[in-house]
């Protein structure tokens, strides 16, 4: 990672907060820029670019949805984490279909922003760097080039359909994928609701690559939302959901 | 001669009317009506022959009076004095005078086909009469219909209740009394004066659900009483008291009354679901704002807690303490989050994303965080060892098991072992919850389940909103499940709660979800 501070556009309504995010992520490392709103923050992005934008869902003026669409077209670059208020799956979904990179809910602990930050970062840079053809997870190593499998020294036979579906999760580990996405990419556009599809071919994956099916180490269920893999051996990684 | 006659007929012919309706005077109006055509036949037999008027002259006098007495009277009193008259006309005015006997062949088939006339014309007038007086009938009874109709629905639906809508009723059928029984509201309104019990009448049938008895329709009394039906159900009774013509009108007032209670009935059922439905907007909208409000403080907090410590090297006290407050403040966010859950659920109707998840990793989960939040009663889980996979929505189903191990928490003594256990059935699972040292009131038992319902002791003990055991079960009712507090025998110091949820194989989880 360059030395350089990653830039981190803050866009809350609410001074309080901005403020002690202002201060707790300096602290932390990261430039930080503070935006009051949609509108104000569209317009600091135009002005320059940052690495990622922190932004509320729940805002006066355009909405946060609205926000994160038109950030997007904006800087396409920069990782976007939305802040949602409730535990509405709903508004998750619909932040990662409006371009989000992943999402806090409110009331976060910093450490578990800070990694989400980071985590959002490195995937933004590996995306943009050459794609490696062979991605390593903890003790699996999928060869994307020649479609293999190793669990340790041991190879793990996949059906087509289970290959591209762990492939597709590994390329973007550490980020969620939402149930529709998963679907349509694997599968075709054509669908979207059968997530019964999906649910098997979860469950025979894990079958085949975690130790305990029950306790999944690598597929990680965002209840409601979809899968994110997880790499076990990043510090960064999002730890499971505590859904109380 | 003919004039005053003519006059007489019409007031007459009202009159019979009036009468028609009240059988009892029949056979007295039938005496007089013949009496009046005998003095009418003597007096033109008597002026016909002193003014010395032939046969042939007499005839059309003679049928003239009977076609007036057929105008005024029944065909039985025109028929005798058809015959009268051709007795008159016989015995006066043929050869031989004053004799039955009659001497012409022509004269004899004159007088049969005056009888034969006369006898066609009265019958005819007193057929067309009898049609007048029961279309005048239909007309008046269908007006005072019409009218009721009117002015029941210019009442207000909201106010279309009770005496107000018996009034017009009673205003325009002129019924002594009416009483109305609905078995909706279960009430039961009179207008009017009743001598015959007609309140007592009107509930008795609709409990017997029986109207076609001699009770309902009791002459003496002239009580008349009918269930109103809607779609084969009885949905309550009415009664009449002095209805005339009960037998005809009775049977449209009673539709008129089932329809516009009917329609009174689905008017106040809108406007409720109306109120209903927006209430819950509000409410929601009212729950996404607390959930703001709340949250954004419980951040704030959090971003301050955790920039502390990576502001500077903090002094181990000060650590503990930056931990303490992210820690409570984490807690609270959480804590936040179930309550607006909670409400939220208690709200809305309850619709489960089944998944398919392990209940034995679930459990341990949730036993873990409860132990290290309260430590001084230790959670024991059996059965903790295998996968028991089953078919639930995840997030809610943790709702509900966070629910009960944190009252078997908040309910039992300091020290006290908290156990969950998982019992696999046929064709469903059990998550049993229990804790030691504590018992529920039997006179309570019942009452634990319903909403906002808290305990005496948990009154003056502990916090809680009498929410979450409501919820709880209504989300395991929502699973095709249920949740029940299991009671042992005998005054036992023990509370367990058995949470029970359908083990769904693959195939019958569809079925369900395509319902």
């Amino acid at each position: 990672m360059s030395s350089q501070p990653s830039s981190v556009l803050v866009v809350d309504d609410e001074p309080a907060l901005r403020k002690a995010l202002r201060t707790s992520l300096i602290a932390s490392g990261f430039e930080v820029e503070e935006a009051r709103d949609g509108e104000e923050a569209l317009l600091t992005a135009r002005r320059h670019a940052f690495d990622l934008v922190l932004l509320d869902i729940n805002m006066p003026g355009i909405n946060g949805i609205d926000a994160c669409r038109r950030m997007r077209g904006i800087s396409p670059r920069a990782g976007i984490v939305m802040v949602t208020v409730r535990d509405s799956e709903d508004d998750k979904v619909r932040a990662l279909e409006a371009g989000a990179d992943d999402y806090v809910t409110k009331p976060f602990k910093l450490r578990e922003l800070t990694a989400r930050l980071r985590a959002v970062l490195r995937r933004t840079r590996v995306a943009e760097a050459v794609q490696a053809s062979v991605l390593q997870a903890g003790k699996l190593k999928i060869d994307l080039e020649r479609r293999l499998l190793w669990r340790g020294d041991e190879e793990v036979h996949l059906s087509p359909t289970e290959f591209d579906l762990l492939a597709f999760m590994m390329k973007h580990m550490g980020a969620p994928l939402t149930h529709i996405k998963l679907l349509r990419t694997i599968w075709g556009p054509e669908y979207g609701g059968e997530l019964e599809y999906l649910r098997s071919y979860v469950r025979m994956l894990r079958r085949k690559i975690e130790d305990d099916p029950a306790k999944p180490e690598f597929i990680q269920t965002e209840p409601w939302v979809g899968y994110r893999f997880r790499n076990p051996s990043d510090p960064d990684s999002p730890p499971a959901e505590d859904g109380d | 001669m003919a004039g005053p006659f003519g006059g007489g007929a019409k007031i007459m012919m009202m009159t019979l009317i009036r009468e028609e309706q009240v059988r009892d005077s029949k056979p007295r109006s039938f005496v007089k009506r013949l009496a009046v055509g005998s003095i009418a036949v003597a007096l033109l037999t008597l002026v016909s022959y002193h003014a010395h008027i032939d046969f042939p002259s007499v005839i059309p006098l003679y049928t003239l009076l009977v076609v007036l007495q057929s105008l005024t009277g029944d065909f039985k009193s025109s028929a005798v004095i058809s015959v009268l008259s051709a007795g008159c006309m016989d015995f006066f005015f043929t050869e031989p005078l004053f004799s039955w006997r009659i001497a012409h062949p022509l004269n004899a088939l004159a007088l049969v086909a005056f009888i034969v006339t006369a006898l066609v014309i009265t019958s005819l007038v007193s057929q067309v009469r009898k049609e007048a007086t029961s279309a005048t009938l239909q007309k008046d009874r269908l007006d005072r219909l019409y009218r009721l109709s009117q002015q029941l629905l210019a009442l207000d639906p909201e106010e279309a209740r009770g005496e107000k809508f018996l009034e017009p009723f009673h205003r325009l059928f002129g019924v002594t009394a009416i009483s109305l029984f609905e078995a909706d509201t279960a009430e039961l309104h009179t207008a009017g004066y009743s001598r015959f019990d007609l309140a007592d009448k009107t509930r008795a049938a609709y409990l017997s659900g029986d109207d076609s008895g001699d009770a309902s329709r009791d002459s003496g009394s002239r009580v008349f009483v009918r269930c109103l039906r809607v779609r084969g159900k009885v949905t309550g009774a009415i009664g009449f008291e002095g209805l005339e013509d009960a037998a005809e009108t009775g049977g449209s007032l009673t539709a008129l009354t089932t329809t516009f209670i009917e329609r009174t009935n689905a008017f106040r059922k809108a406007s409720v679901a109306a109120a209903a439905a927006q209430t819950a907007v509000y409410r929601s909208a009212l729950l996404d704002a607390l959930a703001h409000e709340f949250k954004t403080p419980l951040a704030t907090i959090l971003a301050a807690a955790g920039g502390l410590r990576e502001a500077g090297p903090l002094a181990s006290a000060q650590e503990e303490m930056a931990d303490t407050v992210e820690n409570e403040a984490a807690r609270l966010g959480s804590l936040t989050s179930r309550l607006l859950r909670t409400a939220r659920l208690d709200s809305e109707e309850i619709k489960p994303r089944m998944e398919l998840i392990d209940l034995t990793s679930l459990i341990g989960q949730i036993a873990s965080q409860h132990s290290a939040r309260s430590p001084e009663r230790p959670i024991v889980l059996t059965n903790p060892h295998e996968a028991v996979e089953v078919q639930a929505d995840p997030a809610l189903l943790r709702l509900t098991l966070n629910q009960l191990v944190e009252n078997a928490c908040k309910y039992s003594k300091p020290g006290s072992v908290v156990t969950i256990a998982i019992q696999r059935g046929a064709d469903s699972v059990a998550m049993k919850v229990s804790n030691n040292g504590s018992s529920i009131p039997s006179d309570e038992k019942g009452r634990i389940f319903e909403r906002f319902y808290r305990g005496a002791e948990a009154k003056r003990s502990t916090s809680g909103s009498g929410l979450g055991l409501f919820v709880a079960r209504k989300i395991a009712l929502a699973h095709g499940g249920n949740l029940d507090l299991e009671t042992p025998d005998g005054e036992s110091e023990s509370i367990t709660f058995c949470l029970k949820i359908p083990n769904l194989k693959d195939e019958a989880y569809h079925v369900l979800t395509a319902k």
